[in-house]
């Protein structure tokens, strides 16, 4: 039960667009406002999108309900265990160990990317997964 | 609560907002006082972390601490809502 | 009338959606709309006279920054917040489908007699 011909095609035409700019905002996080938070919503809200104009079945079939639950598991374990890589080599708990590098390029500012896209799969993931499952309800109504 | 102790329970808050913001009319815009901790991080951030966002430079270098309980709230956000809305067995 | 006097009116506007309405989705905005209220008194507290944002320029190197910049201390903790708001919202709705599933009716009047 999704939405009209018009609302489909320009959909599928504006999709991809969404999430470049969602990975922009993540990936610029350091450099320009942005960040994980904000990048990861974009991207989730790109995936509600999908969901509202082609219907929930058809959408689950490409985005899966479990495969989205282990990105969001991954996210957040990747974000302790770069905490935790950050004490065996010496520095403290979330500390930088990688090199400063030219402030202004991406490769910039050491932990700080790694952060940001780990925080952007799990936000975006967590607000899918939340849409899917207000959506999904088949309880006693 | 009835009607009545609902009205009077909603004039008592509308009147002490009401002279909250009229006591606070002329509150000082623009001229924060305490600036220590803010020149420490517009100064040293750049050093520090190698960051030009200095917004980011705060809450992923100095308190990355912070960012890592946020992350664990929205998870046990979202365990929540899949809990409660599982459906029948 | 600075923008802290505009959060506070804001705030009272959320107050009165959580106290007077007697729909339950009506009062989770009232509290959404008090967060936000709660944001915006934050945010314009750190502001400075003639104040840019808070991002230096491409070229910078080194040394320290000779342009005014408005306080980021606050900017990053309302991050925080934010968050913490979709989580309340998120929660907020998931219960308030259970409740429908069991009680038939979202009015807090005809809820308080149930039990």
């Amino acid at each position: 039960m999704g939405s009209s011909k018009i609302i489909r095609t320009i959909v599928q035409k504006l999709f991809p667009f969404i999430v470049l700019f969602g990975l922009y905002l993540i990936s610029h996080g350091h450099l320009s406002p942005g960040g994980g938070f904000q990048g990861g919503v974009v991207i989730g809200t790109a995936i509600i999108l999908l969901a509202l104009s082609y219907g929930i079945e058809k959408t689950e079939k490409k985005f899966e309900n479990k495969r989205l639950s282990m990105l969001e598991k991954l996210g957040i374990l990747t974000f302790i265990f770069l905490g935790f890589l950050s004490i065996f080599l010496g520095h403290s708990f979330l500390g930088n160990f990688l090199p400063l590098g030219k402030p202004g390029q991406i490769a910039s500012g050491g932990l700080m990317l790694l952060f940001n896209i780990a925080i952007g799969i799990e936000v975006a993931a967590g607000v899918s997964i939340i849409f899917y499952a207000l959506v999904k309800y088949r309880g006693e109504i | 609560m009835s009607k009545e102790m609902k009205k009077v329970f909603f004039i008592i808050i509308i009147l002490a907002m009401a002279i909250l913001f009229i006591l606070s009319i002329d509150i000082e815009y623009g001229n924060p006082k305490n600036l220590d901790v803010t020149n420490y991080y517009i100064n040293q951030g750049l050093h520090d972390t190698g960051a030009i966002n200095l917004v980011a430079a705060i809450y992923l270098g100095y308190r990355a601490y912070d960012t890592l309980i946020e992350t664990i709230v929205l998870f046990v956000a979202v365990t929540g809502v899949v809990f409660y809305l599982r459906g029948k067995r | 009338m600075n923008p802290i006097n505009i959060s506070l009116l804001v705030f009272m506007i959320g107050l009165y959606g959580v106290i007077s309405k007697n729909n339950l989705i009506k009062k989770i905005m009232g509290l959404t709309i008090m967060n936000g209220s709660i944001v915006l008194f934050f945010i314009s507290i750190g502001y400075r006279e003639a104040g840019l944002a808070p991002i230096l320029g491409k070229g910078t190197t080194g040394g320290i920054p000779t342009t005014i910049f408005v306080d980021p201390v606050p900017q990053a903790l309302m991050l925080t917040a934010i968050v913490i708001s979709i989580s309340i919202t998120a929660l907020a709705l998931a219960l308030i489908v259970r409740i429908y599933a069991k009680y038939k009716t979202l009015d807090i009047q005809q809820l308080s007699k149930e039990r």
